[in-house]
């Protein structure tokens, strides 16, 4: 295993600037996430450390062999891509074993060393005792694991990992990525993973990379990303309903503060936010403006006035989720949704009484656009 | 606006093989319903006989009350969108919408103020003069929607229209449907392999799977009042652990844990006949307590893996040979290999028949 090392890399297609001067590092033994929707260059990257494609400027190591002029098979990295459908007149042992076999391997295995590899990663991945059988005898879960055991069963400086699980249903989604985890904890394997999915990136990884049209947002744990996210974009790719994000002015009257939105939307700001909104909040149209950004299980709702910097909205509709229910309001640039027990289900158009809590507030600069 | 019902409707291809089995249900006027299930579990053979696509090999189906068998997909006034129906690109959002009406010959006047009642009630009068490719994912699928309206069908028919949705935007697009569908009170159907997807959305919740109808019920039936170890486990994420036991008395069960076994009370009775027979138990990862020291009731449980997503972590354990999950505040330390003893909620255990996989308790009939 060895860490990779990317230094100021420069990707261009023609004249669109896929990574623009980018430099992060990727620990040995570590699951590292590039995250962040399409377009952003994640793939780009990972085909970079392939060596599938040559940056336009820029290095990079694996370990501390600098490989920008190495082909891809002198890199000694595992590339496993979303799509990885299984030999069907192969059985379980052979598909697993068919990397091991390649003419084009550097390493020979006697038979005897493959079928040790091949044993150790399905009793790993739990799918030991199918190794006679044939794809089509396995249900959709054993067939994803023995699709990840044959990606795992070399053993390279690194796996790269190009949403490997994405087209699974939810639930096998679910197990696979605890599999994955498991299986990368029990190695100490150096993962290089792409994703954008959030329950991936904030349930896998030891570290997120957010990747946003090239450029590097935020680097950090999935706590620190989750709790403290750098900007708008970042704070809006987790969770699911998303994070809020309103737009307030900021306004003083006889002493006190208040954030507005429209008309209904008003509150008096707590106490000790106001020197944070040095240095972020912009004029606008005379206006000054910040801003904000709440979690919907942050926001509470009631038929009863709930305090002095509650509210009232009137209801867009309320639906139901697994747990509780989510009501949306909506704003005159955006909605605005608020999780909530199911024992709160106001009808559409019904005024209800709305608090945000303070203490979880985000105060944003501008940097996306919001959109309903 | 029209009810829909179901009589005992059988769909066989090739004549031996069976996608739908004997299906009875009904959707009242009104009423927002979701056929829910895996891939290949039938729901696409229903919709495609609601909607006359298909034909019906056994059975029959009524709207309001009278047989359509043999009504052709016009005759039956349904509306199909999304997914497969896609928008015309060379036509503006005025003439996609505006589409269905012309093909019916109305005159253009009326076809005018239909459209702008659509149009206003799915937010989409900015963007009439637009082509489909200068769309968002969301406004395509609500031109889409507003096509299928705008003929003011009895029945409107949704095939997996979130599926493919990014999910920033999918809790709105969400919110709309469920909005349009409130303001308009158009019958619909929507057909999803998305368990979160048919929660949100439907009043009540047609779960298949092998072709065979496994519970109607409103999402909190489903949820709380699984009729069958299907069902159970595939509504709720993470799903649903399942454990071997026993039954000890009317109120107590025998989970087995490795060789030994540990005793749980259940808040219902179990029939007295099942007394001493094998049984699945099913607990669900949120109604597990995790304790890090020895308790009489707790299964002995080794944590495998620890995943942080954000307002809570999620615990797979190892219990022997079994994968277990369990959900815990975010709050709760805990690392890999630490051992901990799990105890089910007694008012949220669940009992299934070894065999058949029917619940023999916390059933809604």
């Amino acid at each position: 295993m060895a860490g990779l090392k990317l230094a100021d890399i420069t990707m261009k297609y023609g004249s669109l600037v896929a990574l623009n001067n980018i430099s992060f590092e990727c620990h040995e033994g570590e699951f590292f996430t590039l995250f962040g929707p399409s377009g952003a260059g994640k793939t780009t990257t990972l085909e970079l450390v392939a060596g599938i494609k040559k940056p336009t400027k820029g290095e990079i190591f694996i370990g501390e062999r600098r490989v920008n002029d190495l082909t891809p098979d002198r890199r000694d990295v595992a590339m496993v891509f979303e799509n990885y459908a299984l030999y069907p007149h192969f059985t379980v042992y052979e598909n697993v074993a068919f990397p091991l076999t390649s003419s084009r391997r550097k390493e020979k295995l006697t038979p005897s060393q493959k079928r040790e590899r091949v044993d150790e990663i399905t009793t790993l991945l739990g799918i030991h005792e199918l190794l006679d059988r044939k794809p089509q005898q396995l249900s959709g879960g054993q067939k994803q694991r023995v699709s990840l055991a044959r990606a795992m069963v070399r053993r390279p400086e690194a796996y790269l990992l190009d949403e490997p699980i994405a087209h699974l249903d939810a639930q096998l989604k679910v197990s696979a990525r605890s599999t994955l985890k498991q299986f990368a904890h029990q190695r100490g394997t150096t993962i290089l993973y792409v994703t954008h999915n959030y329950r991936e990136a904030l349930g896998l990884s030891d570290r997120i990379l957010a990747l946003r049209k090239g450029n590097i947002e935020q680097i950090g744990t999935p706590e620190e990303i989750y709790e403290s996210p750098a900007s708008d974009f970042v704070a809006r790719l987790m969770g699911d309903p998303p994070i809020n994000l309103v737009d307030v002015e900021i306004v003083s009257e006889n002493g006190k503060v208040f954030f507005q939105a429209d008309r209904d939307f008003r509150f008096p700001m707590r106490q000790g936010l106001l020197p944070k909104l040095e240095g972020i909040s912009w004029e606008e149209d005379g206006k000054r403006v910040v801003r904000i950004g709440v979690r919907p299980k942050h926001v509470r709702v009631s038929l009863q006035k709930l305090s002095d910097a509650s509210f009232q909205l009137p209801v867009y509709v309320a639906v139901r989720e697994a747990e509780g229910n989510t009501i949306t309001f909506e704003l005159t640039n955006s909605f605005f949704l608020a999780k909530v027990d199911s024992s709160v289900h106001p009808e559409v158009g019904e005024n209800v009484w709305v608090e945000i809590d303070q203490d979880n507030l985000y105060l944003f600069r501008k940097s996306v656009e919001l959109t309903k | 606006m029209s009810t829909v019902e179901a009589k005992y409707v059988w769909k066989i291809y090739d004549e031996d093989v069976i996608a739908v089995k004997d299906a009875s249900f009904r959707c009242e006027n009104e009423e927002f319903v979701a056929v829910l299930g895996p891939s290949g579990c039938g729901k696409s053979s229903i919709l495609r006989m609601i909607a006359g696509l298909e034909d019906i090999t056994k059975g029959e189906m009524f709207f309001d009350g009278k047989v359509v068998n043999n009504l052709s997909p016009r005759d039956r006034n349904v509306a199909l969108a999304f997914e497969s129906y896609a928008l015309y690109p060379p036509l503006s959002v005025y003439e996609n919408i505006a589409f269905p009406l012309h093909a019916r010959g109305l005159d253009k006047n009326e076809i005018r103020s239909k459209v702008q009642d659509i149009v206003d009630a799915l937010e989409l009068s900015d963007v009439l003069k637009r082509k489909p490719s200068k769309l968002s994912g969301g406004q395509q699928q609500r031109v889409s929607l507003a096509r299928a309206l705008v003929r003011d069908p009895s029945v409107l028919l949704l095939d997996e229209p979130l599926s493919h949705m990014d999910q920033r935007v999918r809790a709105v697009i969400r919110a709309r449907i469920r909005r349009i569908h409130d303001e308009l009170s158009t019958t619909t159907i929507y057909v999803t392999h998305d368990q979160e997807e048919a929660v949100a959305l439907a009043d009540k919740i047609i779960v298949m799977n092998l072709g065979v109808i496994q519970q109607i019920g409103t999402a909190d039936d489903l949820f709380n009042y699984p009729s069958t170890q299907f069902v159970a486990g595939f509504i709720g994420e993470p799903s649903m652990n399942f454990l071997g036991g026993r039954v000890e008395s009317q109120n107590r069960l025998a989970v087995r844990n490795g060789d030994k076994s540990v005793s749980w009370a259940i808040a219902e009775d179990i029939p007295s006949s099942h007394i001493n027979t094998g049984v699945v138990v099913g607990i669900r990862p949120d109604k597990l307590e995790a304790s890090k020291t020895s308790t009489s009731s707790g299964i002995r449980a080794k944590v495998d893996v620890v995943e942080f997503l954000g307002d809570y972590r999620i615990l797979t354990l190892s219990l022997g040979e079994k994968v277990i999950k369990t959900i815990v505040p975010t709050d709760f330390s805990v690392s890999i290999d630490d051992t901990l003893w799990l105890t089910g909620l007694p008012e949220a255990i669940h009992v299934f028949e070894e065999k058949s996989g029917e619940a023999l308790i916390k059933a809604k009939k």
